[in-house]
């Protein structure tokens, strides 16, 4: 099993297992795969801890019960754990946080970059809930299916990465 | 289906694609913001694979087994503007939703924090969803490439993958993967490092 213990697969063979998930979720699940509904899901069932009027949101109620919300949950527990055991298998343990940082921004400690994660998470789930998927749901699965609203999330995606990072952060 | 059965499906396709995001490398926030940058081109050729496989594997489900297809609605504002701000936060975060879990798994640390923002982000949202989408006024149908042209999904499928499959071929010339992947396995490259002697921060930091 030595390829397990690579540190690096070609893109293509990554993107072929990925793809080939679609096979389990379609047939099994129904759906097609996605990743950014589970925000909604754990974020609605924490928000109804400190608020109880949050089951009364529809769009948070949705997203807290069935089979589907939960298996969502588990797909990025999933992605938390098999990246885990994979950087295990080849020993590439990452550090704090990468160098890429201080490059584009002359960050080099956890506490400032805290902050700017926490800020990029939250456009980055605002912007994909708005969108009503991700680069999982609308890029892998939307393009798939030939989704022209996909398509347009997809494109609008880039757009807004390459102005992003070409305007706001150091060339890397 | 039952709650549990679905999660352990869950667990499991999570735990394939996971293992997939780090070994490709395309977890790491060096590739994202590089291939943002558009230095390098990782994160594409894992995304558009991704996709051929998708585009064959659903030609055959559909079009052979009548596999149902689930489609999104076709919304331009909410599409453009929610895509728009999705991009941007990617590349502040260096990820998106699903490779934020694989950093942590990997051993990232603001991770963490990208994912707290991230479920703050998405819980924003749901309290605000009507108003939103009331501002941007609209509806949409779930619009099917291949129904504008009034052919069958496998096959503009098939076509769109066989375009797609040269698109990548043509890139890997052009850009290998090999290159890019980075002298420790994150994006960086080390004759790309700013004069600022940063690879001297990270190479210290380790």
């Amino acid at each position: 099993m030595l390829l397990l213990k690579d540190k690096a697969w070609s893109p293509y063979t990554a993107g072929i297992i990925i793809g080939l998930l679609q096979i389990p979720t379609f047939l099994l699940l129904n759906t097609a795969l996605g990743a950014s509904s589970s925000y909604v899901t754990v974020g609605a069932h924490l928000a109804s801890i400190v608020d109880p009027a949050a089951v009364q949101v529809q769009y948070l109620a949705k997203h807290m019960e069935g089979a589907k919300s939960w298996w969502q949950v588990a797909i990025v527990l999933g992605i938390a754990i098999g990246a885990f055991v994979s950087m295990r298998l080849s020993g590439t343990r990452r550090q704090s946080i990468s160098p890429v940082w201080s490059r584009a921004w002359g960050v080099t400690s956890l506490s400032a970059r805290a902050p700017i994660a926490f800020g990029a998470g939250f456009l980055m789930l605002l912007g994909a809930r708005i969108a009503g998927g991700c680069t999982s749901g609308h890029g892998i699965s939307g393009m798939a299916q030939l989704s022209a609203g996909s398509t347009v999330a997809v494109a609008a995606m880039f757009a807004g990465g390459i102005l992003a990072a070409m305007l706001f952060m150091r060339r890397v | 289906m039952s709650v549990t059965l679905a999660i352990l499906i869950g667990l499991a396709t999570g735990a394939v694609f996971g293992f997939a995001l780090e070994k490709s490398r395309v977890f790491e926030p060096g590739i994202i913001v590089g291939q943002m940058q558009l230095r390098t081109f990782l994160m594409l050729k894992i995304f558009l694979t991704a996709v051929v496989t998708g585009l064959v594997l659903l030609a055959v489900m559909n079009g052979v087994f009548g596999v149902a297809l689930h489609l999104k609605p076709l919304v331009w504002r909410a599409d453009v503007i929610g895509g728009l701000l999705l991009g941007a936060g990617i590349a502040f975060a260096g990820a998106c939703p699903g490779t934020t879990l694989a950093q942590i798994g990997a051993g990232y640390k603001d991770a963490w924090f990208t994912l707290a923002g991230g479920i703050a982000g998405a819980t924003f949202y749901g309290y605000f969803d009507v108003p939103i989408k009331a501002m941007f006024a609209e509806s949409g149908e779930k619009v099917m490439m291949a129904d504008i042209i009034g052919a069958p999904y496998w096959l503009v499928a098939i076509g769109f993958a066989a375009v797609l499959v040269v698109a990548l071929f043509l890139l890997e010339g052009l850009r290998p993967w090999r290159d890019e992947v980075g002298t420790d396995h994150d994006g960086l490259g080390e004759d790309n490092a700013v004069e600022t002697g940063s690879t001297a921060i990270g190479t210290a930091a380790r």
